[in-house]
């Protein structure tokens, strides 16, 4: 018991654990199901985590800030929807995606701007500001979005593509220096330092000359922007506009980053975790569903997962250690 | 002494200074190189003043002015004492001043990061440097520099939160209560920082909920009593006796 | 005076969620007076019931602190919903309300103990535990449950209309039973205040592990509220009413850090969401203007709250 407490006790110990999980995973499908680690299976599996670390990226920042973003999946629908219909009404593609950017990063700034101000649960805000989102983009398409992604976006995305001599499409390897960018911003950035300050306690923040308003409407501005982006990558990765695309993603997210490491009161995870908790997440799917199993016991399978891995590594402190 | 400006002399200057409704106002002037001491009952006002030199708490009357390098800077808010070269140092270590599952380092370095950027990105090189001089200076016994700053004693902890404010080189250091749980042994180590701090020209304000701290450290005694100040002790007149009196509202 | 400063001094008395109560019953019997109408009161309460249900199930974790929440209660209700009719009602036969009450209960205290387990002896964040048994019991629903199926047993129909106000009742009276006992104090001081709760020799961790017990519980009664409403098994309702009921309670005051609030609040932010609903349907928009008002209007609610806290808090 102790001797796991101190292993699972830095966060860098609980994301080389998460890897490992991935690992054996994967090593558990390889022997169950034949052509689990086949090329096209490995490639898919690639592309879906790949799709999965852009959504999660800004729930590991907001996350790590000590808040929580439940309007992720209507961002998401919004971008996937909006990009579609523009594109398919004749507009130049790099405009529409000017466009749904700069309005997710105003999505998002309100977010953490009404949160944070008045200091509400950032819980209800996005999720009211979620809900706001997706009736006006119902509204808008009369609830039957149209028009499709460019070639370019789904050649991206494509599970069969290749991005130069690489087998994998161009997403895999944009995603690598994705990551690699998101982790320099997070560990060696002022901003970065501020928000894990931020997370680990708000009430010492301002004094150290952090502003928490200023922090949080950027971070939120930036979780709704990376939602936005995911958006437009299942665009292509559908071939149709679908407003409901990121239903899925609401709790993925949320369990990619927790499996990671991070600590939901904030202060603490990091991206390496949360990729990690998208290997994990990417791995139990596509092995349950390779056993032959239903997506509704795939589900249950997938919340007895997180509630294991969590037990082994993110348990809090006892309240009588906190005072 | 009331009618000098803050320039003239270079240090924090506080004119008519209401700190609470009714009460009647306080003009001061703390100059380079002094250590003057905050004492009273609880709630009589000295923190409400020491937060409000800090630029935390909104006066209900005059001003607090900062003359510093050629030029004089009022104070409105605790971003602009900062600038003008106030620190303050938190009374409550836990609520408002570590952040707990930081490194020690980067509770060092959270008030001043961009001294350390390159480009954009902070160099852990420089970061490291910045923070040895301060550990040198203030002693702080920490092995390893990347290890939680929970890790470290209490001292220790207020050391590395010291060092924070002092890495702003201040012109002014406010200090909440310095020595609040901190061991006897680090005690006399800020002791020694404090007077050192002084002598080179820095002017420190110290709250403090024990007195023999402020005889020991302090040529001037501000007692606070209904948020006014009840007595200004300094020189020969500085006896535990004399404080205590002040306190209670006796006459000395 | 304005009418804004009297609503918000109103408010200070009595309770934003209140002034949005008067406010919306209002605007509803005028709108619509045929549909609130003396007569259809009991029809509407039974509309109401579940979320109102719901929104009671999750307030005693929420009132227990430090970041509890329950999100599985919806998946809960829709479990309790499969489980009585499809498990007990069509396929063991069994349509005695002595055994399909006590039998739901009992499933709600199972699942709200699992959580407790998880969230206070385990202690994982109660957000994460919680997702956890809402993906199992989704699944597990769905799996029991594939597509929905009916009927309910009759006597649990008959509870739709105004007798819905019984299990409502029921679960009134269970938690004014509760504030009479001092397990009520220690919850609320948990809530407030752990750390000092903990070394006034209160233990926090049982007062919490009951915390969630109860939730699940009135979880169960919740889940046979709705059985009651649909009049048949859905496995695809029940978790749409989690974050709603979460909206709720705290739409009627409880803070979602503990320690502050109660259970008509929750109530009364519940019967507020519904009367909103209601009003939003009266004027026979499209669902997705349904969507959009209800969104902003959540938000909206929730600042107004706050800023109404704040102007009381200045007050001081």
């Amino acid at each position: 018991m102790v001797l796991r407490r101190n292993l699972f006790a830095t966060t860098n110990a609980r994301v080389v654990g998460a890897f490992c999980v991935a690992a054996l995973l994967h090593l558990a499908g390889t022997v169950l199901i034949p052509g689990y680690s086949a090329p096209f299976a490995i490639r898919a599996m690639l592309v879906l985590a790949s799709l999965l670390a852009v959504a999660s990226i800004g729930q590991t920042l907001v996350v790590i800030m000590g808040g929580i973003d439940l309007s992720i999946p209507f961002v998401i629908g919004f971008a996937n929807v909006v990009a579609a219909q523009l594109y398919g009404d004749g507009w130049n593609f790099v405009l529409v995606c000017g466009l749904v950017g700069m309005l997710a990063l105003f999505i998002g700034g309100l977010n953490g701007l009404i949160s944070r101000s008045l200091d509400i649960q950032p819980l209800i805000v996005t999720l009211g500001v979620g809900m706001v989102v997706q009736g006006l983009v119902l509204l808008w398409t009369a609830g039957f979005p149209s028009g499709s992604a460019p070639q370019a976006v789904s050649s991206f995305v494509s599970i069969g593509g290749s991005a130069g001599p690489l087998p994998v499409p161009w997403l895999v390897p944009s995603l690598v220096v994705l990551a690699a960018l998101v982790v320099l911003v997070l560990e060696r950035t002022p901003y970065g330092r501020r928000l894990y300050a931020l997370g680990s306690n708000p009430g010492a923040a301002p004094l150290a000359l952090i502003d928490p308003v200023r922090m949080w409407v950027i971070t939120y501005a930036a979780s709704a922007f990376f939602a936005a982006v995911a958006g437009v990558l299942l665009l292509g990765f559908t071939g149709s506009a679908y407003g409901d695309v990121g239903q899925p993603y609401l709790f993925q997210t949320i369990a990619a980053v927790v499996v990671g490491g991070a600590a939901l009161v904030g202060g603490r995870g990091s991206y390496l975790g949360t990729i990690a908790g998208v290997l994990v997440l990417t791995e139990i799917n596509t092995l349950l569903i390779g056993l032959g199993f239903q997506p509704a016991a795939v589900q249950a399978a997938l919340g007895f997962v997180i509630v294991l891995l969590v037990s082994l590594y993110g348990r809090e402190r006892h309240v009588s250690t906190t005072i | 002494m009331a009618d000098r400006t803050a320039l003239d002399f270079g240090g924090l200057a506080v004119r008519e200074l209401v700190i609470a409704p009714g009460a009647s106002p306080i003009t001061q002037a703390i100059a380079p190189g002094e250590i003057v001491g905050l004492a009273g009952l609880d709630g009589h006002g000295q923190e409400l003043f020491l937060k409000m030199l800090a630029g935390l708490e909104p006066p209900h009357g005059g001003s607090i002015e900062l003359g510093a390098s050629g030029v004089s800077r009022k104070i409105t808010g605790f971003r602009k004492a900062v600038a003008s070269g106030i620190a303050y140092l938190p009374r409550d270590r836990r609520a408002n001043g570590i952040f707990p599952t930081q490194s020690v380092l980067d509770n060092f370095a959270v008030s001043t990061l961009s001294r350390d950027t390159r480009l954009g990105l902070i160099s852990p090189a420089a970061r490291k440097a910045r923070y040895d001089i301060y550990r040198e200076k203030l002693s702080i016994a920490a092995p390893r520099p990347d290890a939680p700053i929970t890790t470290l004693s209490g001292g220790n902890q207020q050391k590395v939160l010291l060092a924070r404010a002092l890495a702003l080189e201040p012109a002014i250091l406010l200090l909440n209560d310095p020595t609040r749980g901190v061991d006897v042994a680090t005690r006399h180590v800020l002791y020694d920082v404090f007077r050192g701090l002084a002598a080179d020209g820095m002017g420190l304000v110290i709250l403090s909920s024990e007195i023999e701290e402020i005889l020991l450290l302090c040529q001037r005694v501000l007692v606070f009593r209904e948020n006014e100040i009840a007595a200004e002790i300094a020189g020969d007149t500085l006896t535990t006796d004399g404080v205590i009196s002040a306190m209670f509202g006796r006459a000395a | 005076m304005s009418p804004v400063a009297r609503l918000l001094s109103l408010g200070r008395n009595f309770g934003f969620a209140v002034v949005l109560l008067v406010v919306l019953l209002a605007v509803n019997l005028i709108l619509s007076p045929g549909r609130f109408q003396p007569g259809s009161w009991g029809a509407l309460v039974g509309l109401a019931a579940p979320l109102v249900g719901a929104a009671i199930a999750s307030t005693p974790v929420i009132l227990a602190g430090r970041g509890g929440i329950d999100i599985s209660v919806g998946p809960l209700m829709g479990f309790v919903n499969a489980f009585a009719i499809q498990l007990l009602f069509l396929g063991a036969g069994i349509s005695s309300p002595l055994v399909l009450v006590p039998a739901a209960l009992l499933v709600g205290a199972l699942v709200g103990a699992a959580n407790g387990f998880l969230a206070t002896i385990v202690r994982i964040q109660p957000i994460v535990a919680t997702l956890g048994t809402y993906l199992i019991l989704t699944g597990v629903t769905l799996t029991i449950l594939p597509a929905p199926i009916g009927p309910a047993p009759a006597w649990l129909k008959a509870l739709s209309g105004p007798l819905s106000m019984l299990p409502l009742a029921l679960m009134c009276i269970a938690w004014w039973l509760v504030r009479r006992t001092p397990y009520y104090d220690q919850l609320m001081a948990v809530g407030s205040d752990d750390r000092a709760a903990y070394t006034a020799g209160v233990d926090v961790t049982r007062v919490r592990f009951i915390a969630y017990v109860m939730t699940g519980v009135l979880g169960g009664c919740a889940g046979l509220m709705l059985t009651a409403l649909i009049g048949s098994a859905d496995p695809n309702i029940g978790p749409t009413y989690t974050l709603i009921a979460i909206a709720a309670v705290a739409l009627g005051g409880v803070s979602l850090v503990g320690g502050r609030g109660g259970v008509a609040g929750a109530a009364i932010g519940a019967i507020d969401i519904f009367l909103l609903q209601s009003v939003l349907t009266t004027f026979n928009v499209s669902t997705f203007v349904l969507q959009i008002a209800y969104g902003a209007i959540l938000v909206l609610a929730v600042m107004l709250t706050a800023l109404q806290e704040r102007l009381a808090m200045g007050r001081r």
